[in-house]
C-alpha cells in the first residue's frame, strides 16, 4: 500500500489562508458539475471512504452545501485566538492547541488527492479549493461517524430497555442447567429478537429457531441481523421454502417449522444444531405440536442438545410438564393500560339478504374516535375481522366514510396480499391521519404494528375445520377464545395508553373457551400421517402428542392414505408414499407428479401441480369485473380449472419472456394476482428438482447457446440483474413512506395508470428475482411445448390428472340440465348437494357437463327412459371440498364417467352378465348391452394391469437408483419408450370408446343392499386364475368372487337376472380362433390369457417388431393343473377343455 | 466470503464508563480496506454495521489520553480535541481546554440524560 502522501497537516497557516481567499472570491462555484465532477474525481475513487456515483455521494453533497451556507453566516465572525493560554503542566494538556479550530475535534484525518494521473486536475484545482474540499469531507467522516455510533448507542439502550434484558442471565444459567427451559413472556417483551442473540453472546454458534410463518423467519431474521450488528454480515440467517440466506459462516437460523422436520427426517438427530429454539408453542400448529414430540424423543439421544419454547403466557405448565417439568422464565411483558369498551351487536335487522358484514358497528367506531380524540393526537386503529370478505365489506364503507373526512388511510392485511400490499400497513399516515387496518387474526400474533392506540375486535376468527367423516374442509366463523381476545387487545397498549372496543359482550367474553382449539384438532392429518410414517415414528395412534388427535381423525387419515396407495394394508410405506412424503405437497397433486413422469408429461405436469398448490390466483375483483372475465376468456379451457390455471401460466410465461416489464400489467388486466404465478414458478422449480433429484425426470441438458458472445452477453444480463437486486436490497428496502391519503380509496388494480406509475417508478423487484432464480429460457421452451401438445397429450394429461385426483369424484345431479347456471348440483360419494365455486370455468358454462342429448337414441332403448342411455356421461374430478356457506367444488375438471371409474376404481362390482357395475359402493353403470360391457371390463383390467406395472417399475428403478447412488453408467430407462407409447394410446383409445349407459348414484337403502353376500353354494365356475397366479375365490362379503382385489363378480344383487352367470352362449374370440359356449366370466378369462390378444402393448404391432422371444408354438403355454397335480404345455383352448374334465 | 474474514472481531471492546459493547475487529490508526484515511489516535475499530460497504468503518472508542482509561467516542463518556479525553478528567482540567471546549462541556452534562429517556420512549 503506497504510504501516506500529502497529509492534511495541521497547518495554521494553511487553515488561516482560507477564509482570507474567500474574500476576494473568484468564479469558483461549487455547484457546477464539472467541478464536482472534477472533486469527485480526485476524492472519491475505489478505495476512498466515499465512491463515485453512490448514495453516500449524494449525501455528502447535500452536508457540503449545508456546509457552505454555515460557514457563510459564520464568516463574518472574527476568530480570535485564545488569549494567553499557559501552558500546561501535565504534558498531555501542555501541548493542545492555543486557537480552538472545530477542526481539531476530528479524530481522523484524509490524504490528499492523488494528482499522479490527473495533471489536469492540478490545473483546474487551486489548491486552496482542493483543501477546503478536503476539510468539508473532514467534517462530513466526522458528521457520519458520529450518526452511526449514535444509531449503534441507541440500538443498545434500546435492547437493555426490553423487558427481557433483565433476565438474560437467568436464562442462560437455567439453560446450562437443564436441557429444556420454557421462555414465556407476552408480546412486547422482546422474546423473539433477543434470546438468539443472547445465545450468541453466550457463545453458542449452531441456533436454530423455529417460527411457524414464513414472514417471521424472514422479518426476524433482518432484525437480528440488525441489532447483533451483521445486518450485512451473514451470521444470521433464514431458510424459508423457496429462499434461503445461510452460509456456513451463520450462527443463527430462523427458518420454518416444516422445513426444520424435513431435516429431522433427513437426519434425525440434528447434528447441526446445538440450541434449538421453538418459537410460538402456544400458538399450538400441527406441525408445532409434532416437532415437540419429535423432540421430546429425541432429546434422550442428544444429551447436549439444548431446547428452548418460546410462548406467550398461555397455558405455560402445559408444556413445561410435558418436558418433564421443564423451568419456566417468565417475563411481564410491557403493557400500557388499555381500557376496554364493550359495545355488544344488538341484532339489527340487516339491510342484505346476504351474508355480508354489516359494517355499520365498525364505522361507529371510527365516528366515535373522530369525535373524542383530537386529530393532532396520533394513534391508529387496527380491526380484527373474521376473513377476507368481512374485511372487504368493511373496506368500502370505511373507505367511503374516509374519503369524507379526510381523518382516515384504510388499509387491508390478510395473507392473500402480496407482501407489498402487506407492507403498506408499515407506512404512516400524514399528519392528522390516522391508518385504520381491517386485518384478520395475522396481526393478532405474526404481524405487529407500532403506533396502534385503539383496537376493534370482532370476537370472530374464520377457521378451518375439518370435518373427518365428509373429508370436508370448512371454513367458519366462531367465536374466539379469551387468549386471543386478550392478545388482540394488547396490541393496543404497545406504545402508549390505549383502548380496546370489543363488538361483544362481557358476558360473551366470559364464555368464551379459555385458549384456542388446537390445529392438531381441526384439520385433515393426511400429510402429518405421511410424514410420521417417513421419519419412522411408529404407530401415529400411540405417538405421545402434547395432546392427542382425535381419533376419528386418524382413521381417517390413514385410510386416506391407504385409498391413496401411499400406506399398504399393513399401513408401512408403498414406494410411492415415501416418494410422496418428500414432496411438501398435497398427496393427491404429489400423486399426479409421480403418475405423470411414467408418460413423458413431466413437465405440463410440473405445471399443474403448481398451479394447484397455491392460492388461487383470481383477484377478487376479477370475479366481479366484466373486463377482467372477457380479458381472461381466451385462457380458459372448457375441459377445467387445472388446465386453464395451466394456459394461463404458460401465457404468463411468454409474456415474460417477451416484455417482462408487462407482465404485471397483463396479470391485472385479466384479475390475477401476479404473486401466486411467481409462486407456482417457484414451486414448479422445486417440484422438478425433486423429481429430477429422484430419477423421475432426466436432468435438464444445459444447452449453453452456441457462440461465446451469446454466452457474454447472457453473463452480462445476470450481472445487471443482480446489481438490480442488490440495489432494491440496499435502496428503498426498509424506509417507511409516508401514506397518501387518497392512495387507496380507488382500486389500484382497475387503474392502468396506477399500474403504470408502479412500472416506471420502481423496478419491479420481483420480475428481476424471477429471472434471477428461475431459467427464464428454460421455462419458455416448457411453455411453448404445452402449447404444442396434441389433443392426445392433452387427454392423457387429463388422464392423469383424473387418476390423480381419485376419489375426489363428483357426479353431475340428474336434472342439472333443466337447471339454471348458477342452481347446478353435484354429488360427492359423502356428500350430497355440492356445488361449482365461483371462480370454477364450468360455473359459467355447465353446459358442458351435461350429457349431449342427440345421442340418447343410440342406445338399445329397451330401458325405460329414466335411466338415460348416453355414452357421454362425465364425472368432476376436483381438488378440494371446501364449505363456506356452501360446500364449494374447488378446482375442477371433468372427465368421462363409465371409463374412468373402469380405471380408477378401488372396487368395482358387476353382476352376472357384468351390464350392470358398481363404483366404490355409490355409483353405479348400466351398460346397454353385456358383449361391450365385458368388452370393456377387460379392457380395463388389462390396461391397469400394465399402468400398475409400469408405475411399479418406475418407483423401483427409483428406489434403486437411490441405492446405488455412486455407481456410474447409463442405467437403462425404466421402461422403455415403446412401452409407454403402446400404453398411452391404448389408454387413449379406452377413454374414447363409446358405449351408451346410464350413470346414477345409488341411494342410501341401495347401498344397504347392495350384495348378495357370502353364498353357501359352492358352484364355482371352473376357471383359470386371471392374471396368472391369482385365484378366483368366493369373495366372503359382498358373495360372488373376486376375480383381482378390485373386481367383484356377480356379487350384486339383481332382481333381473339371478342365473345370468351360469348362463352360456356361443362366442368368439376375437383375438384367436376360439368359438365356444361361455359364460361373461369364462370370457374375460379367456381374453386375459388369450395369447393372441393384444399384450403389453403390441396390439398396433406397428411401432414393435414382432418379439423373437416367443415361443414355437405361440399359442402354448406351461399349465399346472391343481386337479390332477400334473404340468401340461396347452394353448388356453385345451386349457378350458382340460379343466372341463374335473368339474 | 473474504470480505467478512477480514472483519472477524477481535475482541469485545467496552466502554469504561457507560458499558457500551460492541466487538472491534481492527486496533490502530489505518483502518482496513480504506487507504485515504488515518485515525489520529489509537482507536477500536469495527466495520460499521449500517453499511453496506465493506469499506466504511466505524470508531468505536480509544483510551483516555490522561487517565488510560478505556472510552467510547460517544459524547457522555469522552471528547476529541487533538487528544481523546474521558470527560471526567476533562471536568477535571476543564482549564487546560478553550473557551468552545468548556461551553460545550457544561451543555452535555445536563441534557444529555434528557435524550437518552426521550430515545428510550420511542421504541
Amino acid at each position: 500500500m503506497p504510504p501516506p502522501r500529502t497529509r492534511d497537516a495541521r497547518d495554521h497557516r494553511d487553515h488561516r489562508r482560507a477564509p482570507s481567499e474567500e474574500e476576494a472570491p473568484e468564479k469558483w462555484d461549487w455547484s457546477c458539475p464539472e467541478t464536482r465532477r472534477l472533486l469527485e474525481d480526485a476524492f472519491f475513487r475505489g478505495e476512498d471512504p466515499i465512491r463515485q456515483g453512490s448514495e453516500e455521494c449524494q449525501r455528502f453533497w447535500a452536508f457540503f452545501e449545508r456546509l457552505q451556507r454555515f460557514r457563510s453566516l459564520k464568516a463574518s465572525r472574527q476568530e480570535e485566538a485564545d488569549p494567553g493560554h499557559p501552558t500546561h503542566s501535565i504534558p498531555a494538556l501542555a501541548d493542545l492547541p492555543r486557537a480552538y479550530d472545530p477542526r481539531y475535534r476530528i479524530n481522523l484525518s484524509v490524504l490528499g488527492p492523488d494528482t499522479r494521473g490527473s495533471r489536469e486536475l492540478g490545473r483546474c484545482l487551486p489548491p486552496e479549493r482542493a483543501s477546503e474540499f478536503r476539510r468539508a469531507l473532514l467534517h462530513y467522516l466526522d458528521f457520519s461517524q458520529k450518526q452511526a455510533f449514535a444509531r449503534l448507542a441507541k440500538l443498545q439502550r434500546e435492547r437493555a430497555a426490553l423487558p427481557i434484558a433483565q433476565y438474560e442471565k437467568r436464562i442462560l444459567r437455567t439453560l446450562k442447567e437443564h436441557q429444556v427451559v420454557v421462555v414465556a413472556g407476552d408480546t412486547g417483551c422482546g422474546k423473539s429478537t433477543q434470546v438468539p442473540q443472547y445465545l450468541l453472546a453466550a457463545g453458542f454458534s449452531h441456533v436454530a429457531c423455529t417460527q411457524p410463518r414464513r414472514i417471521a423467519c424472514i422479518s426476524l431474521a433482518k432484525r437480528v441481523g440488525f441489532e447483533s450488528l451483521s445486518q450485512y454480515g451473514s451470521k444470521v440467517g433464514y431458510q424459508i421454502r423457496f429462499e434461503s440466506t445461510r452460509s456456513a459462516a451463520t450462527k443463527i437460523v430462523f427458518l420454518t417449522v416444516g422445513l426444520l422436520l424435513r431435516q429431522i427426517q433427513r437426519e434425525p438427530s440434528l447434528p447441526q444444531y446445538e440450541v434449538l429454539i421453538v418459537d410460538e408453542v402456544h400458538e399450538r400448529h400441527l406441525h408445532n405440536d409434532f416437532l415437540l414430540g419429535v423432540l421430546r424423543r429425541l432429546l434422550p439421544q442428544r444429551p447436549d442438545l439444548k431446547v428452548i419454547l418460546m410462548s406467550a403466557t398461555i397455558n405455560i405448565s402445559l408444556f413445561s410438564s410435558y418436558f418433564g417439568n421443564a423451568p419456566v422464565v417468565q417475563v411481564p411483558g410491557r403493557l400500557f393500560p388499555i381500557t376496554v369498551v364493550y359495545q355488544p351487536q344488538e341484532a339489527e335487522p340487516t339491510t342484505s339478504k346476504s351474508e355480508k358484514l354489516d359494517p355499520r358497528p365498525f364505522l361507529r367506531v371510527l365516528q366515535a374516535i373522530d369525535n373524542k380524540y383530537p386529530p393532532e393526537e396520533r394513534g391508529d386503529l387496527l380491526v380484527f375481522l373474521s376473513g377476507m370478505a368481512e374485511i372487504s365489506a368493511v373496506l368500502e364503507a370505511a373507505q367511503t366514510y374516509a374519503s369524507h373526512t379526510q381523518r382516515w388511510v384504510v388499509l387491508p392485511l390478510h395473507s392473500a396480499l402480496s407482501v407489498a400490499d402487506q407492507d403498506k400497513v408499515f407506512d404512516v399516515a400524514p399528519p392528522g391521519v390516522r391508518k385504520c387496518i381491517l386485518s384478520t387474526n395475522i396481526a393478532e400474533t405474526s404481524v405487529t404494528i407500532d403506533g396502534i392506540r385503539f383496537v376493534v375486535d370482532s370476537g370472530k376468527v374464520k377457521e378451518m375445520s375439518y370435518d373427518p367423516q365428509a373429508k370436508l374442509q370448512r371454513l367458519q366463523e366462531f367465536w374466539i377464545s379469551q387468549a386471543s381476545a386478550e392478545q388482540r387487545k394488547g396490541r393496543a397498549g404497545r406504545t402508549g395508553p390505549g383502548v380496546c372496543f370489543r363488538l361483544y359482550a362481557e358476558s360473551d367474553y366470559d364464555a368464551f373457551a379459555p385458549y384456542p382449539v388446537p390445529e392438531i384438532r381441526r384439520v385433515a392429518l393426511d400429510a402429518l400421517v405421511l410424514q410420521m410414517k417417513s421419519m419412522s415414528v411408529g404407530n401415529p395412534r400411540t405417538f405421545p402428542f402434547i395432546e392427542p388427535p382425535p381419533p376419528a381423525s386418524l382413521e381417517t387419515a390413514i385410510l386416506y392414505l391407504q385409498d391413496q396407495g401411499a400406506l399398504d394394508s399393513s399401513e408401512s410405506l408403498t414406494p410411492i408414499g415415501s416418494l410422496l412424503a418428500q414432496l411438501p405437497v398435497d398427496v393427491v397433486i404429489g400423486k399426479m407428479l409421480i403418475l405423470g413422469s411414467v408418460f413423458s408429461l413431466a413437465e405440463p405436469m410440473l405445471t399443474v401441480a403448481a398451479a394447484l398448490s397455491v392460492q388461487s390466483p383470481f383477484t377478487r375483483s376479477a370475479q366481479s369485473s366484466l373486463e377482467c372475465a372477457a380479458a381472461r376468456r381466451p385462457l380458459e379451457s372448457d375441459q377445467g380449472d387445472p388446465l386453464t390455471l395451466f394456459n394461463i401460466f404458460n401465457a404468463w410465461v411468454q409474456v415474460k419472456s417477451e416484455r417482462s416489464r408487462n407482465s404485471r400489467k397483463w396479470c391485472r388486466r385479466r384479475g390475477i394476482e401476479e404473486h401466486r404465478l411467481y409462486e407456482m414458478a417457484n414451486l414448479r422449480r422445486q417440484f422438478k428438482e425433486l423429481l429430477e433429484d429422484h430419477g423421475l425426470l432426466a436432468e435438464a441438458q444445459l444447452v449453453a447457446p452456441g457462440d461465446s458472445y451469446s454466452r457474454l452477453q447472457q453473463r452480462r444480463e445476470r450481472r445487471a440483474l443482480h446489481q438490480l437486486k442488490r440495489q432494491h436490497e440496499e435502496g428503498a428496502g426498509r424506509r417507511r413512506k409516508v401514506l397518501r391519503l387518497q392512495e387507496d380509496l380507488g382500486d389500484c388494480s382497475s387503474e392502468e395508470d396506477c399500474a403504470g406509475r408502479a412500472a416506471d417508478d420502481n423496478v419491479d423487484i420481483q420480475d428481476v428475482k424471477f429471472k434471477l432464480r428461475h431459467n427464464l429460457e428454460q421455462l419458455q421452451a416448457a411453455a411453448s411445448a404445452a402449447q404444442d401438445l396434441s389433443r392426445e397429450q392433452m387427454a392423457l394429461l387429463k388422464l392423469v390428472l383424473g387418476r390423480g385426483l381419485y376419489p375426489q369424484l363428483a357426479v353431475p345431479d340428474a336434472l342439472n340440465s333443466g337447471r339454471k347456471d348458477s342452481d347446478q348440483v353435484f354429488h360427492t360419494q359423502a356428500k350430497q348437494g355440492t356445488v361449482l365455486h365461483p371462480t370454477c370455468v364450468f360455473a359459467n358454462n355447465p353446459e358442458v357437463l351435461h350429457t349431449q342429448e342427440r345421442e340418447t337414441a343410440g342406445g338399445e332403448g329397451k330401458q325405460g327412459d329414466k335411466d338415460k342411455m348416453n355414452s357421454s356421461h362425465q364425472l368432476l374430478a376436483f381438488v378440494s371440498l371446501l364449505e363456506t356457506n356452501k360446500p364449494y367444488l374447488v378446482n375442477c375438471v371433468r372427465i368421462p364417467a363409465l371409463q374412468s371409474l373402469l380405471l380408477f376404481s378401488r372396487s368395482l362390482d358387476t353382476n352376472g352378465d357384468c351390464s350392470r357395475l358398481v363404483a366404490d359402493g355409490w355409483l353405479e353403470l348400466q351398460l346397454a348391452d353385456s358383449e361391450s360391457a365385458v368388452r370393456l371390463l377387460t379392457a380395463s383390467l388389462r390396461l391397469r394391469a400394465h399402468w400398475e406395472s409400469a408405475l411399479d417399475r418406475q418407483l423401483a428403478h427409483q428406489a434403486r437408483r437411490q441405492h446405488l447412488e455412486e455407481e456410474e453408467g447409463e442405467e437403462a430407462p425404466p421402461i422403455s419408450r415403446k412401452e409407454v407409447a403402446a400404453l398411452s394410446r391404448e389408454l387413449l383409445q379406452f377413454m374414447a370408446s363409446k358405449v351408451p349407459y346410464s350413470l346414477r348414484r345409488l341411494t342410501g337403502l341401495e347401498t344397504q343392499n347392495l350384495y348378495v353376500g357370502p353364498q353357501t353354494v359352492t358352484a364355482a365356475p371352473s376357471l383359470p386364475g386371471l392374471f396368472g397366479s391369482s385365484t378366483l375365490s368366493p369373495h366372503p362379503i359382498k358373495g360372488g368372487y373376486a376375480v383381482t382385489d378390485f373386481l367383484t363378480y356377480n356379487c350384486l344383487t339383481s332382481d333381473v337376472d339371478l342365473y345370468s352367470d351360469c348362463l352360456r352362449s356361443f362366442w368368439t374370440c376375437p383375438h384367436c380362433d376360439l368359438h365356444l359356449p361361455l359364460t361373461p366370466l369364462e370370457r374375460i378369462a379367456h381374453e386375459s390369457s388369450c395369447p393372441q390378444a393384444p399384450q403389453e402393448g403390441t396390439a398396433g404391432g406397428e411401432e414393435v417388431a414382432p418379439e423373437p422371444v416367443q415361443k414355437a408354438s405361440a399359442l402354448q403355454r406351461p399349465y399346472h393343473c391343481e386337479a390332477c397335480q400334473k404340468d401340461f404345455l396347452f394353448t388356453p383352448t385345451e386349457v378350458l377343455r382340460h379343466r372341463k374334465q374335473h368339474v | 466470503m473474504a470480505g467478512e474474514a477480514e472483519h472477524h472481531a477481535l475482541g469485545v471492546f467496552e466502554c469504561q464508563l457507560c458499558a457500551l459493547t460492541a466487538p472491534y475487529s481492527y486496533v490502530g490508526q489505518k483502518p482496513p480496506n480504506t487507504q485515504s484515511v488515518v485515525l489520529l489516535e489509537e482507536s477500536y475499530v469495527m466495520k460499521d454495521p449500517f453499511s453496506s460497504d465493506k469499506a466504511t468503518f466505524l470508531v468505536l472508542g480509544s483510551r483516555c489520553s490522561l487517565c488510560s482509561r478505556l472510552v467510547c467516542v460517544g459524547p457522555e463518556c469522552s471528547l476529541f480535541y487533538a487528544k481523546r479525553f474521558c470527560l471526567p478528567c476533562v471536568r477535571q482540567h476543564l482549564s487546560a481546554f478553550p473557551q468552545e471546549i468548556r461551553q460545550d462541556v457544561e451543555k452535555r452534562t445536563a441534557p444529555s440524560k434528557k435524550i437518552s429517556s426521550q430515545h428510550r420512549s420511542q421504541t
